[in-house]
C-alpha cells in the first residue's frame, strides 16, 4: 500500500492533477447522480401513488353500487373501460373481491375467474391498505383499496401495476448521467492534463537544469525561457540564476582558496625541505673534500662515496615525495601503502625541527581502488597540522589500515586539541560545505572537501588525555570520488 | 318455415328501415346521441315523432344514428326524435304508454304484449325476416353441447330478450331445468355485444346471444367474435320487429313511419343505413312470424 502510494507520488504533476480532477469529478458525479436518482425515484413513486390513487378513487366510487348488487358484468365493464382511461398507469390486472374474499370480477377473468377466492400467494403481496408496495426487482407495484358503503366494508380492489417503464426511465437517466459525467470527466481530465502540462513546463526546465547541475555543469536558465518578469516562474528562474551565479563564484573562490592552502603548505614544506637537503649537503661537501685530499686512500674514498650516496638518496626521496604530492594535473594512480610511507619523508623536517616522536603503523594493503592523490594530500595536511600542534618533544601517531572494506587512517597528536569551530568545519557532513570566511580552518575545510569528494568522511575528536584524533574513513564501494579518479 | 320476404329495393316497403344495432352499442351513445341526434325542429302543425330504439339495435356508430334520424325525418315529413333506453323493459313501457309513436323492440316483448301492440314493419336479414339465437363459449373450450354448460357462469343479454334469454330459458325448461340452478351463476349484460365481450374475456364461460348481432360483429369486430365459438344455434325465429301501440295503428304518423321503413332501400341515406346494419330492407310482416317465440313463451310460463 505504502509502496503504491509512493509510486503514485512519483508520478508527474501533469498526470496527478488531472487524475485528481477526474477522481473528484467521479466522486461529485456519483453523489449528484445518486441525489438525482433518489429524487427521480421519489417523484416517480409520488406520481405513481397519485395516479394509482386517482385510478382507485374513480373505480371505487363507480364500483360500489355494482358490488352491492353483485353485478359482475358491470364491475368487469368498469374495469375494462378504466383500462383505456388510465392507460398511463399500466395496470397488469385489477381484481374486485367481495367481502368474503372471493373474486367478483377481474380485468383478466381468464387469469382470475369470478367466484374463485383471491389466490393466497397474491393477496400476501398486498400489504396494508392504500399503500403502494413496490417490488422493483419484479418491475411491479401492488396496491389494495378497501370498498365500503355506509362505513361498512363490502369488498376490496387489488391492482398490480407494471412499473417497468418507470424503472427503464430511471435506468435511462442513470446511463445518461454516467455517459455525460464520463464524457465531462474525460474532457476535464484531458484539459487539465494539457493545462497542467503547460503550467509545469517551467518546472521541467528547472528540473533539467538541476539535473545537469548534479552532473557538475550548473548553468543558468537562458533568458528566452525565463518568461514574464512578474510571473511566478519568471521570479523563480531569476532567483535560480542568481543562485547559480553565487554558486559559481563560491566554487571559484573555493578553488582559489584550496590552491592558496596548497601553496601555503608547499611553502612550509619547502623551507623544511631546503633544510633537509641542506643537512646532507654539508656532509656531502665534506666527503668530496676528503676524497680530493685522500683520493689515493681507497678506504677514505669508499667511505666518502657512501656518505655521498646516502646524502643523494635522502635528497632524492624528499624530491620524489614532493613531486608526487604536488604533481600538477592531479593524481590518478591507485593508493598503495608506499604512497603513505612517502609522506614520512615530507614531514621529517618538521618532526626533526620539533624533535617529535613519529609513530608510523601503515598496514594498508595494495589492492585499494582509491585515488592516491586526494588521500595523500589530506593525510599530509593532517600530519603537518599534527606536527605543528604537538609540543616540542611530543608524539605524533599515524595508523592506517583496512577495516570491513573501508580505508581507515587515524592521526593522533598531543596538542592542545582542535578548536571547536575548526572541528565543526572538519566534521561537516553537508554535501558541499562553504569555505571558512575568516581564514581559520581552511586546512580542515580542504581535508573535509578532499575526503568527501572520495565519498568518505572525516571526523576530528578531542582525546580525553589531551590531543586530537582525526579519523578518515573511505569506503571502497560506491566511492564516487574513487570511480571518478580511477 | 318462415315466409320469404321481398328483397331488393323495389320489394322493400318505405317503412322497412333495417336498423339492427344492438343495445350495448346504443348504451354507449346515449349521451352523445342526445346531443347529436336531436336538433329539434318542431313542425308548426304538430309534435315531433318519437321513435324508440332498444338495445336490439346495433348502435356502434354515430353515423348510423345520424343517418337514420335524417332519413326518418325526411321520409315521415316530421321531426323525428330517436329515444333510447338501456333495457327492453324501459322502451316497451314507453311504447305501451303511448309516449313513443313506434319502437324497434324484441319479438319477446311483442309476444308478451301482443294484445296491446301492433306490427309496423319487420327487418329483412339475409333475405328473410328471421334470425337465430346462439349459445357461445370460449373458442378454446372443448364443449360438445348444451349439457356441457352445466355449472357455468352464463351471460344473458336481457330478461326481455328472446335470443338473449328466452330461447335458452325455454331450452332448459324443456329439459326440466331452470337457468338459476343449471348455471352456477348468471348475469345480464343488457347488450348482445357485451355478451360476446363477457364470453371472449372469460368473465362468462358461456352466453346467449342474438345470432344476427354475432354475425354482423364477426364482420365488424372479427377479433372479438373469433375468441368465441358457437355451441348451438336455435331454430329460425321472427326478427325483432318495429311495433306501435295498438291504439296508434292506422294513424297517419304510424303509416308514414311504416312507409318510411318499407321504402328505405329507395333512398340514398336509407340505403346507407341498411348497409351499415347489414339488412336487406323491411317488410310489413305479420304476427305469425313470431309464433315460435310465442310457443317458447308459453312453454316457459307453463313449465317454468
Amino acid at each position: 500500500m505504502k509502496r503504491s502510494l509512493r509510486r503514485i507520488g512519483a508520478w508527474p504533476v501533469a498526470v496527478k492533477v488531472p487524475l485528481v480532477v477526474a477522481v473528484l469529478m467521479v466522486a461529485i458525479s456519483a453523489v449528484l447522480s445518486n441525489q438525482i436518482l433518489v429524487r427521480l425515484s421519489q417523484t416517480q413513486q409520488r406520481h405513481l401513488e397519485q395516479l394509482a390513487s386517482a385510478y382507485l378513487d374513480g373505480l371505487s366510487s363507480s364500483l360500489v353500487p355494482y358490488v352491492l348488487r353483485d353485478d359482475i358484468w358491470e364491475i368487469f365493464d368498469q374495469l375494462d373501460r378504466s383500462r383505456e382511461r388510465y392507460a398511463g398507469l399500466s395496470a397488469v390486472y385489477t381484481i374486485v373481491a367481495g367481502q368474503d374474499g372471493s373474486i367478483l370480477a377481474a380485468s383478466d377473468p381468464h387469469e382470475f375467474p369470478s367466484q374463485e377466492p383471491v389466490p393466497e400467494a397474491l393477496s400476501e403481496r398486498f400489504v396494508g391498505t392504500n399503500t403502494l408496495v413496490l417490488a422493483e426487482d419484479e418491475g411491479r407495484a401492488f396496491v389494495r383499496r378497501p370498498l365500503s358503503y355506509q362505513d361498512r366494508p363490502i369488498g376490496a380492489i387489488y391492482a398490480e401495476i407494471d412499473i417497468q417503464a418507470l424503472l427503464a426511465e430511471r435506468r435511462q437517466v442513470l446511463l445518461t448521467l454516467i455517459a455525460t459525467n464520463a464524457a465531462l470527466t474525460l474532457v476535464f481530465a484531458g484539459f487539465g492534463y494539457l493545462a497542467v502540462r503547460r503550467m509545469v513546463r517551467p518546472i521541467d526546465i528547472l528540473a533539467a537544469h538541476l539535473e545537469r547541475g548534479r552532473g557538475g555543469r550548473i548553468e543558468p536558465v537562458p533568458r528566452a525561457q525565463i518568461g514574464p518578469k512578474n510571473s511566478e516562474f519568471g521570479r523563480l528562474f531569476r532567483r535560480y540564476n542568481a543562485l547559480v551565479r553565487a554558486l559559481s563564484e563560491r566554487e571559484t573562490l573555493a578553488a582559489r582558496l584550496a590552491e592558496e592552502e596548497r601553496m601555503g603548505s608547499l611553502g612550509r614544506l619547502a623551507s623544511g625541505m631546503a633544510h633537509e637537503i641542506n643537512n646532507p649537503l654539508g656532509g656531502m661537501f665534506n666527503a668530496i673534500d676528503t676524497m680530493e685530499r685522500h683520493n689515493d686512500n681507497p678506504l677514505v674514498r669508499n667511505s666518502s662515496l657512501q656518505i655521498l650516496k646516502r646524502g643523494l638518496v635522502g635528497i632524492r626521496d624528499v624530491v620524489r615525495a614532493t613531486l608526487v604530492t604536488y604533481k600538477a594535473g592531479g593524481e590518478t594512480t591507485r593508493l598503495r601503502a608506499r604512497d603513505l610511507d612517502d609522506l614520512r619523508a615530507l614531514i621529517q623536517p618538521e618532526v626533526g625541527r620539533r624533535r617529535l616522536t613519529l609513530e608510523w603503523r601503515n598496514d594498508l594493503p595494495d589492492d585499494f581502488t582509491l585515488a592516491a592523490g586526494p588521500v595523500r594530500q589530506a593525510v599530509l595536511n593532517l600530519l603537518l597540522n599534527a606536527c605543528a600542534a604537538s609540543p616540542v618533544g611530543g608524539r605524533v601517531c599515524l595508523e592506517a589500515g583496512a577495516r570491513d572494506g573501508e580505508l581507515v587512517i587515524e592521526i593522533t597528536d598531543q596538542g592542545p586539541g582542535i578548536p571547536p569551530e575548526v572541528a565543526s568545519i572538519m566534521n561537516a557532513t553537508k554535501a558541499d560545505p562553504p569555505p571558512p570566511m575568516h581564514g581559520t580552518g581552511l586546512g580542515a575545510w580542504m581535508v573535509n572537501r578532499l575526503v568527501r569528494q572520495l565519498g568518505g568522511a572525516v571526523h576530528a575528536t578531542q582525546l580525553p588525555a589531551g590531543g586530537t584524533l582525526v579519523r578518515i574513513a573511505v569506503s571502497t564501494e560506491g566511492n564516487k570520488g574513487l570511480r571518478h579518479v580511477a | 318455415m318462415p315466409r320469404r320476404i321481398v328483397s331488393g329495393t323495389a320489394q322493400i316497403s318505405p317503412e322497412g328501415g333495417r336498423l339492427l344495432r344492438r343495445r350495448h352499442f346504443l348504451a354507449s351513445l346515449v349521451g352523445v346521441g342526445s346531443l347529436a341526434l336531436l336538433p329539434r325542429r318542431p313542425r308548426a302543425d304538430g309534435r315531433e315523432v318519437r321513435f324508440g330504439l332498444t338495445p336490439v339495435f346495433l348502435n356502434s356508430d354515430l353515423e348510423l344514428l345520424t343517418r337514420l334520424k335524417a332519413y326518418l325525418t325526411a321520409s315521415v315529413g316530421q321531426p323525428v326524435e330517436l329515444v333510447m333506453r338501456r333495457t327492453y323493459q324501459e322502451i316497451t313501457a314507453l311504447l305501451l304508454s303511448g309516449y313513443l309513436d313506434a319502437a324497434w323492440i324484441c319479438g319477446y316483448p311483442f309476444i308478451q304484449y301482443q294484445d296491446r301492440l301492433s306490427l309496423v314493419a319487420v327487418p329483412v336479414w339475409r333475405g328473410q325476416p328471421l334470425y337465430q339465437s346462439y349459445l357461445i363459449v370460449d373458442r378454446k373450450r372443448p364443449v360438445a353441447g348444451v349439457s356441457d354448460l352445466r355449472g357455468d357462469i352464463h351471460a344473458f343479454s336481457d330478461p326481455d330478450s328472446n335470443s338473449g334469454y328466452l330461447v335458452t330459458q325455454a331450452l332448459l325448461t324443456d329439459a326440466g331445468e331452470v337457468p338459476n340452478t343449471y348455471f352456477r351463476k348468471t348475469f345480464f349484460t343488457y347488450s348482445h355485444r357485451d355478451v360476446v365481450r363477457a364470453v371472449a374475456s372469460g368473465l362468462a364461460e358461456s352466453g346467449s346471444v342474438d345470432g344476427y348481432v354475432w354475425e354482423v360483429m364477426s364482420e365488424i369486430e372479427p377479433d372479438l367474435t373469433s375468441m368465441t365459438r358457437i355451441v348451438r344455434k336455435s331454430e329460425w325465429l321472427g326478427f325483432p320487429p318495429i311495433a306501435c301501440a295498438k291504439a296508434l295503428r292506422g294513424k297517419p304518423t304510424t303509416e308514414r313511419i311504416a312507409q318510411a321503413l318499407l321504402t328505405m332501400g329507395d333512398d340514398t341515406d336509407g340505403r346507407q343505413v341498411l348497409d351499415i346494419l347489414r339488412l336487406d330492407g323491411f317488410t310489413p310482416g305479420d304476427d305469425n312470424l313470431f309464433r315460435g317465440i310465442a310457443q317458447k313463451y308459453d312453454q316457459v310460463r307453463r313449465l317454468g
